[in-house]
């Protein structure tokens, strides 16, 4: 009878990845605070705070 | 014709592109979360075309679909898309409902407004962006160069403004704000979060990397808009040229489907 090891998986994240253990995390954050500024600038123009 | 020019006409194709390629899917797997990105993704094709459109002639109703659909409402319903993928609640059936009742509001008013256009206004020297609307000077603010003002009353008080093809106070432009609010909410936080989830949970990185890749192209689109309401124009053929290309790498990263897991076998002793 064979045990089979846990399973090999190609759909991880790959180990000690600069990319996604550096690159992708300082992305999101990133992407995060451009999105509140551009909400925040949106409401602006909603309030009548910043005129277009 | 410049490059600057054929960028619209760029945009158009890939759009066209996605959005038949995403409308196929629908029509194979008939998820609500595909009609709405679809439709979405054909009002930001709309919108690019009447962008190419007007950079070389003057149409009425053409205006109507860049204003209507690529300033409007593109945005909304694509990230309402992203919202029925996220969210399994009833709930979402109203916020569907709203969105379409907005969007018939939004297109009354822009037919309202249609007779009001100031059509003298444009010169296909200008991009549509930087044309588009009647803009009030502030005290001791300068008018851009080449551009034509008007001394008027607006909410009680007499101004200076820089005349543009949709009068002051067009209350379609109101609506937005709203809609680019939602848009942004929906479309880009849900892809941040989408990615944030498969990265924190360690699995399906094709969805990390294209989730953020879907996310940075919105937001590249929201930024070259909102420059051009603050009066810069000029970046918003690439923004919606880099846009839809990057959304659209994103979105066949993210639906790539992975290899399945594999189990290997090791003989114990005695075999």
């Amino acid at each position: 009878m064979s045990n089979p090891l846990p399973p090999k998986s190609k759909s991880r994240l790959p180990e000690r990845s600069f990319l996604f253990e550096k690159i992708v995390p300082a992305s999101l954050i990133v992407l995060g605070i451009v999105t509140a500024v551009l909400i925040v600038f949106a409401f602006g123009v909603l309030i009548g705070l910043i005129r277009f | 014709m410049s490059v600057n020019r054929m960028l619209p006409f760029l945009s158009t194709a890939i759009m066209l592109g996605f959005t038949l390629y995403v409308l196929q899917r629908y029509v194979v797997r008939r998820a609500p979360h595909f009609l709405f990105w679809g439709i979405g993704l054909a009002f930001f094709g709309a919108g690019s075309f009447a962008e190419a459109y007007l950079a070389l002639a003057w149409n009425r109703w053409v205006f109507f679909a860049w204003y209507l659909f690529g300033a409007a409402l593109n945005a909304a319903w694509i990230g309402h898309g992203s919202l029925l993928l996220l969210v399994r609640k009833r709930w979402v059936h109203v916020v569907t409902a709203l969105l379409v009742i907005g969007s018939l509001l939004a297109t009354y008013l822009m037919l309202q407004v249609m007779p009001r256009l100031d059509e003298s206004v444009f010169t296909t020297t200008r991009a549509i962006s930087e044309q588009y609307g009647t803009k009030v000077l502030d005290a001791g603010e300068a008018a851009p160069a080449g551009a034509e003002t008007i001394s008027t009353t607006y909410r009680g008080e007499q101004v200076t403004a820089v005349r543009g093809l949709l009068p002051l106070g067009s209350a379609v432009r109101l609506t937005t704000p709203f809609f680019n609010i939602y848009g942004l909410l929906t479309l880009v936080g849900g892809a941040i979060y989408s990615a944030y989830l498969f990265w924190r949970k360690r699995v399906l990185p094709n969805r990390v990397i294209g989730n953020i890749l879907i996310a940075a192209g919105a937001l590249l689109i929201g930024t070259a808009s909102t420059l051009t309401r603050l009066g810069y124009g000029q970046f918003l053929y690439l923004g919606e040229l880099l846009s839809a290309v990057l959304m659209f790498i994103g979105f066949r990263v993210a639906a790539r489907p992975q290899p399945e897991e594999v189990p290997q076998a090791v003989p114990v002793a005695g075999d």
